[in-house]
């Protein structure tokens, strides 16, 4: 241990004195007073905390990725490189106790450097509704949908039923001699079960559409002043000329609306125009879900106001499970798992390959992390026909890329005020850190324990 | 761990360097079956490419053994519980630049799991040791290449080791670091230590090493003492003070009689002693320099574990005071160059008067014919007292103009203007 905790100190002190530390704190330093002063966002003081909590998140993160490569691809190597390492690893130390070593002081440095600039972040987050001359309307909309810790639910679709659908839909279309010749079973089936889908969403002039939800636990029901949202993007078959949607809905526990049933909770109406193709949102309070937890929410597709089909898109419910701290805090461990990550890959990587060779490998890794979903599926759509050798080969070394994009990103939580759940942040960690993570720390110090390190570098 | 009598053993250690398409390429050791014995100072020679500095690589675990082994302190090579009690000064600095050298010292401290006040106190004696106290707060990339040498072998000493292999280790220092160094590594033999020379200064080499072995082609080529490998058994040398011409005469006369040859020469100093001197002298009279300072005697700590010979007054002193292994420097040094100079000067503590006059004693033994006819019959035996015999002659006074008279062999690669 105490050779682990001397190599680690050193590591520290190497770090600390390598420009880019000092370029990179410097940055941060400078550019997140300024863009707390200079971003604006839409001009509402939501739009401004969104913006600064979504750029400033984003730039901590950013940096700190590249420091984290910069420093963990190039402190083993230059030991190696400059033959430090004679000097270490002929003492009492084991190769893996280096590598650790190394790894400690790195992570050590993210753990300290990502605790003062997000703690800067969030005390200007915190700041701004102060600095800023906003109504007071914006600041209780701020608190709503910002200041807070969110969960979605969506309506849930019987998929099993919708692909029973689109299968009898093909058998008869075969009946029928209707099939493209040109297009792929796979390809029709897929085309006819979102028809199917698309159906059940839809909402024709005069019909009410109605989905309930169970088990909404909000934070604190017995808040007057609580609010959970409903979400949702109106699509349509035919744009209206003013291309708004006059939308009627009905939140509460619909339930009472069936006769003989005595009214507990309130039920709340709705009626508003928006405009399509445009995610909107509106707040009910907590007092709307009854006492076991069931919500149910109702659309009216009113044929005296709308002439087409809707097809509410996107639909959600939000309600406030926490508070913001808690979760701006998880995000930040999101952001701690992912530079932990590349610790691991960029000393891992040293172990068996130079500086610039190892540095360009992991730059690579962490920008396909950033856009792995797109890349994910350009791969797999790829490779989907070389067939068993492309699920042996190709497709396991593609699960070992981490995930930085899409659900695995903190900043979208933070700024639609999203609860980042201690069980998926935990998930998250044991995929990346202690599967992913542990098996190329492994695979490191195999290979750097068999390495004769004088040779390499002769 | 594998028995063996030797401090370091290797059994048929090769090392064949393969190209890219993984064929042999360069053999660097072939075969080498290396005995060194515990307590003594190996001398490892051999010319640039020679495979020495590829057998102490391999020595350390640095390379792999294509085939072969190799055995350091009884133990595997790479063995932690080995690395622990051995340590190393490599061809050139490979110290972190950036750190200071006390805090190099500590870092290295640390590894070997030294605890805080054992680490404090062996930093400070080494630093006094190797005459760079006054820069304990200076980076090592601002050092002189024999700075880095002296504080390099200080980073090798901090664990105390029972092993020293040392590369290269007096090349870039000064005469005066380097005859400290020569005159350290004998007294930490003495001590119990072992230690494994690679050097390419023979007269290093020639001084201080019990044994030699050289290295050619990665084969070892010749191995001894350094007696049984530069004495000349036929050939004999005289020292005298000033003769008078009828006296040479006679001389001649018998040495012809005996049917010999006589050549007569007035002897030079040799530039290192006379070097030393002028230099100790600048110290005495306290001249600034913004170098390295003159290193203390031996660090008292390393002298721990060290009774080998017992009846050595000095040793029990230092090892007694050692247990707590926080002993200035100064209380313990013994026998180096600086040490005596200075101390004859300036000290009059009663510790110092006792070590000078233990000193003076075993120099003054040195020299009386007796004892140096004993030196040339037991030659491994001697050879360390004679260096301790030069440097004080060096530094207290030629002892030839007190008309002694002294016989030696000599060597093959005496200086002729000596003869």
């Amino acid at each position: 241990m105490h050779s682990i905790w001397a190599v680690a100190r050193n590591t520290l002190a190497q770090t600390l004195r390598m420009k880019i530390a000092a370029v990179v704190v410097l940055l941060l330093l400078i550019l997140l007073p300024l863009m707390s002063m200079v971003m604006g966002g839409d001009d509402t003081l939501l739009g401004k905390l969104q913006t600064f909590t979504s750029y400033g998140l984003g730039l901590i993160s950013f940096l700190l990725c590249i420091l984290t490569i910069a420093i963990s691809t190039f402190t083993l190597s230059n030991d190696i490189k400059r033959k430090h390492i004679f000097l270490v690893i002929t003492k009492p130390i084991r190769h893996w106790q280096l590598i650790l070593g190394k790894l400690v002081a790195i992570v050590l440095l993210n753990v300290i450097l990502l605790g003062i600039f997000s703690g800067i972040l969030y005390a200007f987050v915190l700041l701004i509704p102060r600095m800023v001359d906003a109504t007071e309307g914006e600041k209780l909309r701020a608190k709503a949908e910002f200041f807070t810790s969110r969960v979605g639910i969506k309506p849930s679709f019987d998929t099993e039923l919708l692909s029973k659908r689109a299968k009898s839909h093909y058998d008869e279309l075969e009946k029928a001699g209707q099939i493209p010749e040109q297009m792929s079973y796979a390809r029709i089936i897929g085309e006819l079960f979102g028809q199917e889908m698309l159906k059940a969403k839809k909402v024709d002039p005069g019909e009410v559409k109605q989905w309930e939800f169970e088990n909404v636990r909000v934070k604190d029901p017995g808040d007057p002043n609580a609010l959970l949202f409903v979400r949702y993007q109106y699509k349509v078959t035919v744009t209206p000329p003013d291309e708004k949607i006059y939308g009627m809905w009905k939140v509460g526990d619909l339930r009472q609306l069936k006769g003989g049933v005595k009214v507990k909770t309130p039920i709340y109406d709705v009626d508003r125009a928006e405009a399509i193709r445009v995610t909107r949102e509106f707040a009910i309070p907590v007092a709307a879900i009854a006492d076991d937890g069931t919500l149910g929410i109702a659309f009216y597709n009113n044929p005296a106001l709308n002439r087409t089909t809707i097809i509410p898109e996107e639909f959600e419910v939000l309600y406030q499970t926490g508070g913001f701290t808690e979760n701006f805090v998880r995000a930040v461990l999101m952001i701690l798992v992912r530079l932990i990550f590349l610790s691991v890959l960029g000393i891992s990587l040293t172990t068996w390959l130079s500086f610039p060779v190892a540095i360009l490998v992991c730059v690579s890794v962490f920008f396909v992390g950033l856009t792995n979903g797109f890349i994910l599926d350009a791969i797999d759509s790829l490779g989907a026909t070389a067939g068993i050798i492309y699920s042996l080969t190709v497709k396991p070394l593609l699960w070992l890329l981490p995930q930085f994009d899409g659900d695995y990103n903190p900043n979208g939580y933070i700024v639609d005020g999203r609860t980042i759940r201690w069980t998926f942040l935990a998930t998250t960690a044991i995929v990346t850190l202690f599967v992913k993570g542990l098996l190329m720390l492994f695979a490191g110090m195999l290979i750097f324990s068999r390495r004769e390190v004088a040779k390499t570098v002769s | 761990m594998a028995a063996t009598h030797y401090a370091i053993e290797t059994v048929s250690l090769t090392k064949i360097f393969p190209d890219w398409w993984g064929r042999a390429k360069v053999v660097a050791v072939e075969n080498l079956n290396l005995n060194i014995r515990y307590n003594e100072i190996y001398g490892f020679l051999g010319p640039n490419g020679s495979g020495k500095t590829t057998t102490i690589k391999m020595l350390l675990n640095l390379l792999h053994p294509t085939k072969g082994a190799g055995f350091v302190l009884g133990g595997t090579v790479g063995d932690p519980k080995v690395s622990a009690r051995v340590g190393y000064l490599p061809e050139e600095s490979y110290l972190y630049r950036y750190l200071t050298a006390r805090e190099t010292l500590d870092f290295y401290g640390r590894i070997f799991g030294l605890s805080s006040g054992v680490r404090k106190a062996r930093i400070e004696t080494l630093l006094e040791m190797v005459g760079l106290s006054g820069m304990r707060n200076r980076q090592i990339g601002t050092f002189s290449k024999g700075m880095a040498r002296r504080i390099g072998l200080a980073q090798a000493l901090i664990n105390d080791p029972d092993l020293l292999i040392l590369d290269e280790p007096t090349s870039g220092m000064d005469p005066m670091g380097t005859r400290q160094m020569k005159d350290l590594f004998v007294e930490l033999v003495r001590r119990g230590k072992t230690i494994l020379l690679c050097s390419h200064l023979l007269a290093d080499v020639e001084d201080v090493c019990d044994r030699i072995g050289i290295l050619y082609g990665g084969r070892m080529q010749l191995e001894g003492t350094v007696c049984e490998l530069l004495q000349h058994k036929d050939e004999m040398q005289m020292r005298t003070g000033k003769l008078s011409d009828k006296a040479l005469e006679q001389i001649e006369q018998i040495v012809s009689k005996e049917g010999g040859q006589l050549s007569v020469e007035n002897p030079m100093e040799k530039l290192e002693s006379f070097f030393i001197k002028i230099v100790a002298k600048a110290r005495q009279e306290k001249q600034q320099t913004s170098g390295a300072e003159a290193g203390t005697g031996i660090s008292g700590f390393l002298a721990e574990k060290a009774v080998v010979r017992p009846e050595n007054i000095l040793d029990d002193l230092v090892s007694v005071k050692m247990q707590e292994a926080v002993v200035p420097a100064q209380t313990v040094a013994t026998e180096t160059t600086e040490s005596v100079a200075v101390s004859e000067v300036k000290s009059k503590e009663a510790d110092h008067n006792l070590l000078d006059q233990l000193t003076r004693q075993e120099s003054d033994r040195s020299i009386t014919p007796s004892e140096t006819e004993k030196i040339t019959t037991q030659p491994s035996e001697s050879k360390k007292p004679v260096v301790k015999k030069d440097i004080l002659e060096d530094l207290l006074g030629d002892k030839r103009q007190t008309g002694s008279t002294e016989i030696t062999r000599p060597d093959q690669t005496e200086d002729p203007s000596n003869a």
